[in-house]
């Protein structure tokens, strides 16, 4: 479904990500680890359309999108969880779904709006305050309330559990699986590579901007090189 | 007691108008914190837009009701027209440019308009009658009057900011343009795209400048080129005043500003001579002591 | 390649034979003189079949002077073929990519280098010389004289874009450095030298020391804005400060005297508009600067406290006097005004050392950080208030005393010299030059101050063009035109 052949990105002269490869198919969930500082970050912004790629091709079911604009990369069915959830904090639950749904003109979208409060019943209750008075852990559920209603065909999260509680990080992972359950295909960057690869069906790890292994979830959990740079 | 009355009303008047070229520079610095210096320009082309419609298209025994809409779009037309072009041409080529290069640009858009203006339309080198489309004579209330198209413009100015801001409010637009002012890069991950925000910005403050410049041409009756600096000083006094960004705040500030000038030219030292320097003196301490103005937040708060 | 050389040479043939009376001869009445547009067109010829990396240049040029030329004679209802066939040979010339590499140019030993650096300002000199009185003075005398100095620039701009293309002025950029203390005293020598120039006449003289005052004026600004990079929009008002200071003394102290009062009175404002800097950054900084030039300019206009005149301005302020002889008389065989050419040369002069010396100083590295991350110099350890406080300083003393001077000079001072307008042509000058570099204000300046001189019909487009100008060099040459 999306391929990223070779990518490399640059700000000014320094190049964050050199060589960076891999694919998603349909239906997975598909997840980056590595270091701070890897480029998994900007592997994401560059797929979303916020950077340009300085080499490497980006295929969507073949269909080059690396030089489309941001918007253009939402309308072709990506949507971005971005890191720090980046809500717009002086507005509204409502409000900020709605924004999700910027793009869309049909009228189903109360009908997806009710769907994300049924997810996420604290919404629901608070849906005319601001998204700013929020805790982590529901301004997290917000972001990923307000991708879900574009209807990605693929949704991006970028280090989606950051800075959560133990339990809240089993509710987000927890979300993602029901996302995919219900036919989403997530492409996802974490830090927290355990939680991430026990989720994942298909792993690569990035490092100083490179794809340097790949494979299965449970599989990278079990490779040694893994183990000890991640995971130990 | 009723020279202050008077002069009251005649700040208000003022400020009514100074309101509408204000909320032109506070949605635009709202949106992609520029100082679109050539913002009072855009005010000025619509003046003479609706004065060559009145003076060169319109038959002259035509009645106000109808020239006066038709002035107002004309000078709308004539605003907005300007007011993108030099978007697309001027400002947008200067994204990613360094700090100082869009201050620069919109200078130098800024003076080319005057200029162009000046030398080109006809009798321009020296102020223009403006038509008197509007009901003539004045409603008195004790010993105070006000003329017709002061009241008008107390009435349509205020209605117009506050169409705005239920449309800013409520609409799928003006939904994208918060976003855009609060987080443009998000705002772009919403499907939002900058460059078409920024241009309705720009639409809708030229468009509130046009109709601006038919209600200040019919009640000061002349116009000239530099009415677009002097004003367009005045509204950025406003619109910082109130608070950059908020058009609540850039109505008030320009109020404010309205009944500074005139107060002050009755009963400063210096009288009418040195009303003007009051108004800066009043834009230097506000940009010292509280640049976030009456209801802006500070700067740093900014997401 | 050889039928584009031809061209502008063929067209000069042309006109002469198919139109004798009036296409071109009676145009440019001295057609194989320097200022004459044929000579130029012969030598961009042959500069063109000569040095192939010089083609492009040469095509340039004469693109400019067929242009010109068609222009003029468009005006006049007289069109030629000339004009059209050298177009077509100028765009004919800059058709082709380049096609020889450029030479390496060694540096050369000292005694070289400095021949080399004496014979580049005295041709520098007299270029200068010989542009500005391209096309003579009155347009009553000469009424083509806008045409001949259009079509001279066009051979001006030719030459130092085919010596660009050869690399001749990165070396000789490169030689300046290296001897800079020798390259000054040689320029300076040069620049005093231009009284005994064709452009020794009490005219230009007049012209010239006009453009070293604002010259002077716009190095200051040059401080404030390129180095420091704090945008002032109101900084013609320290000129107007130190004119003023300057006129009312006048009659009581001696000019350096009045000078000083004037630069330490300007200082002083500069001080007081530079306080707000402390808490007011960016683009607000730029709106107090321009408040704070508007206040004075309505101060200065309404006659405040009696010091500056009002609507009468000041009248009859004395020539500068210094050893019993007064300025604005001729000294020996030199014209009138060459004294006050002279003092603007080293006021000029002066300016360019303390740029020069200030960019490269801890000040100066203190403002090159403020320019790039205010909150990032702070961070460093930079004294920001201090370093801006002091840019502000410095600006502003250099605006008082070419102020000081500017009042001796003309003899009387009116409010309406410091208007908003002057600020932006000041900071045109600057952009245009390029901000931040030495030649760049002088360049400027002179650029911004001689066009309205050379073209007085284009005087009503002067600020239309400037406005153009800032947006354009915006837009496709943010660092000026000299940095390249």
């Amino acid at each position: 479904m999306l391929e990223v052949n070779g990518l490399a990105v640059a700000y000014g002269a320094i190049e964050a990500v050199k060589e960076v490869s891999f694919t998603v198919a349909e239906g997975q969930i598909v997840c980056l680890i590595g270091a701070n500082g890897a480029g998994k970050s900007t592997t994401l912004k560059t797929v979303s359309g916020l950077l340009r790629p300085r080499r490497g091709e980006i295929l969507l079911w073949g269909r080059p999108i690396h030089r489309l604009p941001a918007h253009a990369v939402l309308a072709a069915g990506i949507a971005h969880c971005p890191e720090g959830r980046r809500l717009f904090t002086d507005m509204s639950v409502e409000e900020n779904l709605l924004l999700g749904a910027h793009l869309r003109k049909d009228r189903d979208i109360a009908a997806d709006m009710a769907r994300v409060y049924e997810l996420f019943p604290v919404l629901g209750q608070r849906r005319t305050q601001r998204a700013g008075l929020f805790s982590g852990g529901e301004q997290q559920m917000l972001a990923i309330g307000r991708a879900m209603m574009a209807r990605p065909k693929l949704i991006m999260f970028d280090e989606p559990t950051m800075g959560l509680s133990p339990i809240m990080i089993q509710q987000i992972m927890q979300t993602i699986a029901v996302l995919r359950s219900q036919g989403a295909t997530v492409l996802m960057v974490e830090q927290n590579a355990l939680a991430a690869l026990t989720l994942a069906d298909q792993g690569y790890v990035i490092d100083l901007g490179r794809t340097t292994l790949s494979g299965p979830g449970d599989q990278l959990l079990a490779d040694p090189r893994v183990h000890e740079a991640y995971l130990g | 007691m009723a020279v202050l009355a008077q002069q009251i009303v005649n700040g208000l008047v003022l400020g009514a108008l100074i309101g509408l070229i204000a909320l032109g520079y506070t949605m635009v610095y709202g949106i992609i914190q520029l100082i679109n210096f050539a913002h009072g320009e855009v005010f000025m082309v619509g003046a003479f837009g609706a004065h060559f419609l009145a003076r060169y298209v319109l038959p002259e025994d035509v009645r106000w009701y109808v020239a006066l809409p038709a002035m107002c779009l004309a000078a709308v037309a004539v605003s907005i027209g300007v007011a993108v072009a030099m978007e697309r041409l001027a400002y947008r080529p200067l994204i990613g440019a360094h700090r100082l290069a869009p201050l620069i640009t919109a200078l130098g858009v800024s003076i080319l308009l005057q200029e162009v203006v000046r030398v080109f339309y006809p009798g321009a080198t020296a102020p223009l009658a403006f038509p008197r489309m509007f009901v003539e004579g004045h409603l008195a209330i004790g010993p105070v009057t006000i003329l017709w198209t002061g009241v008008l413009a107390l009435a349509v100015a205020p209605l117009l900011a506050a169409a705005l801001h239920i449309y800013v409010e409520r609409s799928r637009l003006g939904r994208a343009m918060r976003a855009t002012a609060q987080d443009p890069d998000t705002a772009r991950l919403m499907g939002i795209s900058p460059n078409r925000v920024t241009l309705a910005t720009f639409v809708i403050g030229a468009g509130l400048a046009g109709v601006g410049a038919v209600l200040y041409g019919i009640h000061y009756t002349q116009i000239d080129t530099a009415i677009g600096f002097q004003n367009g000083i005045f509204a950025f006094t406003a619109a910082v005043l109130g608070g950059i960004g908020s058009i609540r705040g850039a109505m008030l500030g320009a109020f404010c500003i309205g009944l500074v000038k005139s107060l002050a030219g009755q009963y400063v030292w210096g009288g009418v001579q040195y009303d003007y320097v009051w108004v800066f003196v009043l834009l230097i301490l506000v940009l010292m002591f509280r640049p976030q103005g009456f209801l802006g937040r500070p700067e740093g708060m900014r997401a | 390649m050889l039928v584009g050389a031809l061209l502008p040479w063929a067209s000069t043939v042309l006109p002469g034979g198919a139109y004798p009376d009036r296409a071109t001869l009676q145009f440019f009445d001295a057609p194989h003189l320097v200022s004459g547009f044929r000579l130029h067109l012969v030598l961009l010829g042959v500069l063109a079949a000569l040095l192939s990396r010089a083609r492009k240049p040469a095509g340039i040029g004469v693109a400019v002077i067929a242009l010109v030329h068609m222009g003029f004679l468009i005006g006049l209802g007289a069109p030629s073929i000339g004009g059209p066939v050298a177009l077509a040979g100028g765009l004919l010339l800059m058709w082709p990519g380049l096609t020889a590499p450029a030479p390496e140019l060694k540096p050369p030993g000292p005694a070289v280098a400095r021949l080399v650096l004496l014979v580049a300002f005295a041709a520098l000199v007299w270029l200068v010389s010989e542009t500005l009185t391209a096309g003579g003075q009155s347009r009553a005398t000469n009424p083509y004289g806008g045409a001949e100095f259009l079509a001279f620039c066009g051979l001006v701009l030719a030459l130092a874009c085919a010596l660009s293309a050869y690399g001749v002025l990165a070396w000789l950029a490169a030689l300046t450095d290296r001897h800079r203390f020798f390259a000054f005293s040689v320029m300076l020598v040069c620049a005093l030298a231009l009284p005994f120039t064709d452009a020794g006449t009490g005219y230009w003289m007049t012209v010239a020391s006009t453009i070293g005052v604002y010259a002077a004026t716009a190095i200051g600004l040059n401080i404030v804005v390129g180095l420091a990079g704090l945008l002032d929009l109101g900084y013609v008002a320290f000129l107007g400060i130190g004119a003023f200071t300057a006129a009312n003394l006048a009659h009581v102290v001696p000019f350096p005297v009045a000078a000083l009062a004037g630069t330490a009175t300007a200082g002083i404002l500069g001080i007081v508009v530079g306080a707000p800097t402390l808490r007011v950054r960016g683009d607000y900084l730029a709106i107090v600067t321009l408040a704070f030039g508007e206040i004075f300019f309505r101060a200065a206009q309404n006659n405040i406290g009696g010091l500056t005149g009002g609507a009468n301005s000041i009248p009859g302020i004395p020539p500068i006097s210094m050893f019993g002889h007064a300025f604005d008389k001729p000294l020996g065989v030199l014209p009138a005004g060459s004294l006050y050419y002279a003092v603007t040369v080293v006021m000029v002069a002066v300016a360019m050392v303390m740029l020069v010396n200030l960019r490269h100083s801890r000040t100066g590295r203190a403002w090159a950080a403020i320019r790039e991350d205010e909150d990032v110099a702070r961070a460093m350890g930079v004294r920001t208030g201090r370093a801006k406080i002091l840019a502000f300083l410095v600006g502003s003393m250099m605006a008082g005393l070419a102020g000081a001077v500017f009042a001796h000079k003309l003899g009387t001072v009116g409010y309406e010299s410091f208007d908003f307008s002057e600020s932006v042509t000041l900071l045109a000058a600057v952009v245009l030059g390029g901000m931040g570099t030495v030649p760049g204000a002088v360049v400027g300046a002179s650029l911004l101050f001689v066009l309205p001189e050379k073209l007085r019909e284009f005087s009503d487009y002067r600020l239309m063009l400037f406005g153009l100008a800032l947006i354009l060099i915006m837009r496709f040459r943010p660092r000026g035109l000299v940095s390249s």
